[in-house]
């Protein structure tokens, strides 16, 4: 704001974030790339390879299809939450003594735990004793999640629903109620219909509540893991294997350590260039 | 005519235990402007969704012309408002903010275009159409507000609600002025809501001084400043208001605490004397008075004029004096006064 | 003593030098961005100067360990969880005063402040004149010898403004604090004013005690300044005259040379008690005040004079 005089002692201050940040960012990060340029047998015998796992990475069959199969569930999740999301935060009056009961009530389902969402999903969905699926199979529908791809993804997507609508209808509550309400009387005196006061007053108030919105759920189901793999464990076949389990298994299940670490490395820079492409595409563009 | 007529007309908020409007009857002139004019907590919010519709009376009538609109929803009013601040469509451009209340009362687009460019000619405002709202400046803004609520043609009522408050102050006699110009030029009926007595006595042709969800007085702005019916109206009004003293009238004369201030032929008794600072003058005798300050607010030929603060009784007062005026005793006499009983002016 | 020394605001800022009366009101008077809230900040200790120092009793501001200066803003600012008791002691719980002392001092305070009936409740709870009271309440309770108030009266309504400014002024001077009080607004100068300090540009133009200031601007801005509403123009080539709105006739005036003018009437504003009139005089936009409420034809020419005497003139550049 205004220039001040600057008082060099200042920095000690700053050490302790620089110190947290190193040590949970920046340090594991590249003992990853470290591991990405070598090809380790085992603990002792260990080969520079140079950018070898980069390109056997890129040329991946099966990676490309977990990266089309994330793009695709990331999109789905997007398309349904956000307008599901606005949609309840309209329906929820802004004035009336149950409304912080009702929030708190919607904020339930983001307390549970990652693993929990998985087993509450699995048992919930299942055929035989599962509430939704025995119901759906009792209705003559045949519903197997573990044995129909179909199946399978709608419950997944059924289930990342459950979990983090509520964050976009929060986030889209709290847009709406700092929309002024003279806004909504000039649209009643000038006999605006519900949808014009929706989509001239409502939306454009909640643009930068909405973008957010979506950062924050792009973000996170690119990096889905815990659900799908206590739901269905990538399956049936692999249609359910996205990109954090099918690097789990790579890693962990065939400790391919160097493919692995170039595979994050990867991985971490599609995140970060999809978020930043939507940034300057979208956020900065803001007025 | 009367274009607005309030007769009777109560209203209470759901789960409120006092009715924030009693009673209250109103007319007001066609094609006037009308000004309501009290502090915050008068009514005067009330009053204006009860005007637009935006709330509908406990009890009582509301007549546009010959019609009766008081069980009429806002949208079907013809009513149109200005805001304190600019209240637009953020994501339109000023042609299709100044179109907008037309085409939903389904005016062709050509038609609407036409009209809002009529408008936009009225108020200056012509040459930046095509640019974004978000792009004006605040007074750029409240202009085309004020455009979306005349862009109707048949518009029965303007409601002004302190539209003048987010303009920067040395612009605000510009836009009362457009705004005024346009009333003439358009022939619409207007009514001001403002706490501001400057606003309301340079708008508007008859001013209503509303408090405690009533209104006290209606009348001209001479009227209300010059011949305050009540004591509350001639306290609001004027800068600074009127003085009041407890006083009896007593063989032929007000007198406060014994003292003679002025003769009167009004019947004996308790009363209120009230005076404007400019009625009364220090003097070496007269009702005995504490100066506690003094405001110049000029110097003519040489001499500080302004306003000495006085304390009677634990009571402040003000009179208009002239030249150095030191604290200490003094005396206050009256060239002029009016008294109040039970708050009402009986002389 | 305060005094300031030399102080810069900002880099490339003229030097301000003055010496605030001890035990009186000085009003800093000053448009927008002038300057003035910046100044409160530095005087609070909320913002080093970009040079120079802060004298009170000839020894620098900054070595005292608790900063006799106590500061209140334009906007109302109170803890909103307390009560406007624990509101007003809340500098003396930070120092662990005993919770009796703060008490009798809290009820104190608000005795003087016109608060006691409202000891009890919340900020939320009072109206805006009520709670620029606590807040007022809490910057005495705090015992600084020094209080700037940053406009404290700007938002609340004209009439409560009117009665709070007074009482205001009672108040601060019997309580004998060197109050430093910034405003835009000339009136309160005069109201409350022992001397008045003139700010532009982060420099100040003049001081002194307000109607000296008003009598004998040293410049066209201090005259703008120190008039309400502004001064009106009248240039001829050499000297810049100002001529303020209260001093522009609408009769003849008969003593001593006047100049006649044709003022094109653009509004007429009145609050009743005196009329503004809008207008051209020639291409400079000019404001008449006159007393009582007087009618103009807008639109149309009108003849007003003004005495040669009253004309300030100053050199153009």
């Amino acid at each position: 704001m205004l220039p001040e005089q600057h008082n060099n002692r200042a920095w000690f201050a700053v050490l302790p974030v620089v110190f947290i940040v190193a040590f949970s960012g920046v340090v594991p990060l590249m003992t990853v790339v470290n591991y990405s340029v070598q090809d380790i047998l085992d603990v002792n015998t260990r080969f520079f390879v140079g950018f070898d796992w980069y390109r056997d990475a890129l040329r991946d069959e099966r990676l490309h299809e977990a990266f089309l199969r994330q793009l695709m569930f990331s999109f789905t999740v997007l398309i349904v939450e956000v307008p599901l999301g606005i949609l309840v935060a309209r329906c929820i009056s802004r004035s009336s003594r149950w409304t912080p009961f009702v929030l708190v009530l919607l904020a339930v389902p983001l307390l549970v735990p990652l693993n929990v969402v998985g087993t509450i999903w699995q048992i919930f969905a299942r055929g035989d004793i599962g509430l939704l699926g025995a119901a759906l199979n009792g209705l003559g529908i045949e519903f197997n999640y573990t044995q129909v791809p179909l199946h399978a993804w709608i419950t997944l997507v059924l289930m990342d629903v459950w979990h983090w609508t509520s964050l976009v209808v929060l986030l889209a509550f709290a847009g709406l109620s700092a929309i002024p309400p003279v806004y909504y009387q000039a649209a009643a005196l000038d006999g605006a219909s519900r949808w014009q006061i929706f989509r001239h007053i409502e939306l454009p108030h909640l643009r930068s509540v909405l973008l957010i919105a979506v950062l924050l759920r792009l973000m996170d189901s690119l990096m889905i893991y815990t659900e799908p793999l206590v739901l269905t464990g990538g399956g049936p076949g692999n249609t359910t294997t996205f990109l954090s389990q099918y690097l789990a298994t790579m890693a962990v299940g065939q400790f391919d350590l160097g493919p692995a670490a170039a595979f994050s490395v990867i991985y971490f820079l599609v995140i970060l260039l999809l978020c930043w492409l939507f940034h300057t595409m979208v956020v900065s563009r803001e007025p | 005519m009367a274009a607005i007529e309030l007769s009777g007309v109560s209203f209470r908020y759901p789960g409120s235990t006092g009715e924030a409007i009693e009673n209250l009857s109103l007319n007001v002139d066609d094609k006037a402007t009308h000004a309501l004019l009290g502090a915050s907590g008068a009514g005067k919010t009330t009053m204006l969704n009860l005007l637009s519709g935006l709330l509908l009376p406990t009890s009582g009538r509301i007549l546009f012309g010959d019609r009766d609109v008081s069980a009429v929803p806002a949208a079907k009013r013809n009513v149109a408002q200005v805001f304190q601040f600019p209240v637009l469509y953020p994501r339109m451009n000023v042609l299709e903010n100044l179109v907008f209340p037309l085409c939903n009362n389904g005016w062709k687009k050509l038609d609407a275009a036409a009209r809002a460019l009529e408008i936009a000619k009225e108020l200056g405002i012509e040459i930046v159409l095509e640019a974004n709202v978000s792009a004006l400046t605040l007074f750029e803004r409240q202009l085309v507000a004020i455009g979306r609520a005349l862009v109707r043609p048949d518009v029965a009522l303007v409601l002004l609600d302190e539209p003048l408050t987010s303009v920067q102050p040395e612009l605000k006699w510009r836009l009362r002025r457009t705004l005024r110009k346009v009333q003439a030029d358009l022939g619409v009926t207007m009514i001001y809501v403002t706490h501001d007595q400057t606003e309301a006595l340079t708008f508007a042709s008859a001013v209503s001084v509303m408090h405690g969800g009533h209104i006290l007085q209606t009348g001209s702005p001479m009227e209300v400043h010059d011949h305050p019916e009540h004591e509350y109206v001639g306290f609001f009004i004027g800068s600074p208001g009127m003085n009041f003293v407890k006083a009896e009238v007593k063989r032929g004369a007000v007198r406060v605490n014994g003292t003679a201030l002025a003769s009167t032929d009004h019947a004996e008794g308790e009363c209120t004397v009230g005076f404007r600072a400019d009625w009364a003058m220090l003097a070496p005798d007269g009702l005995p008075v504490e100066i506690t300050g003094f405001r110049p607010d000029a110097v003519q030929n040489g001499m500080p004029v302004g306003i000495a603060s006085l304390k009677h009784d634990g009571n402040r007062l003000h009179v208009r004096a002239e030249g150095l005026i030191a604290p200490g005793p003094s005396h206050v006499q009256l060239k002029h006064h009016m008294l109040f009983r039970e708050g009402r002016r009986v002389a | 003593m305060l005094a300031l020394d030399a102080i810069t605001l900002r880099a490339g800022d003229p030097p301000l030098n003055h010496v605030f009366t001890d035990a009186a009101i000085t009003v800093v008077l000053g448009a927008n961005r002038s300057g003035k809230t910046l100044l409160c900040r530095v005087i609070a200790g909320l913002t080093s100067p970009h040079s120079g120092e802060l004298l009170l009793d000839d020894a620098p501001l900054a070595s005292y360990l608790e900063r006799p200066v106590a500061l209140v803003t334009q906007s109302f600012v109170n803890y909103p969880a307390w009560t406007v008791a624990d509101n007003i002691a809340s500098p003396l719980t930070a120092r662990g005063v005993a919770r009796s002392v703060r008490d009798t001092k809290a009820r104190d305070i608000a005795r003087k402040l016109g608060l006691e009936a409202l000891l009890h409740r919340y900020p939320h709870e009072l109206s805006g004149g009520q709670q620029q009271r606590v807040a007022i309440g809490r910057a005495l309770a705090k015992g600084a010898r020094v209080l700037v108030l940053d406009e404290p009266l700007v938002n609340l309504d004209y009439k409560l403004r009117e009665a709070l400014r007074e009482e205001l002024r009672g108040l601060l001077v019997a309580e004998g604090l060197t109050v430093i009080y910034t405003t835009t607004d000339p009136v309160d100068a005069f109201a409350m004013a022992h001397d008045v300090v003139l700010m532009e540009d982060h420099g100040f133009v003049q001081s002194g005690a307000p109607l000296d200031v008003y009598r004998q601007p040293k410049s066209f801005t201090a005259a703008a300044l120190m008039s309400e509403p502004t001064v009106n123009a009248l240039s001829d080539g050499k000297t810049v005259g100002a001529i303020r709105p209260e001093h522009v006739r609408l009769t003849r005036p008969g003593d001593g040379a006047v100049k006649e003018l044709q003022l094109l009437v653009e509004e007429v504003e009145t609050n009743g008690t005196h009329t503004f009139i809008h207008g051209l005089v020639g291409r400079d936009g000019w404001i008449v005040k006159v007393e009582g409420m007087v009618r103009a034809e807008i639109d149309r020419p009108l003849q007003v004079w003004v005495r040669e005497a009253d004309i300030l003139r100053f050199e153009s550049h």
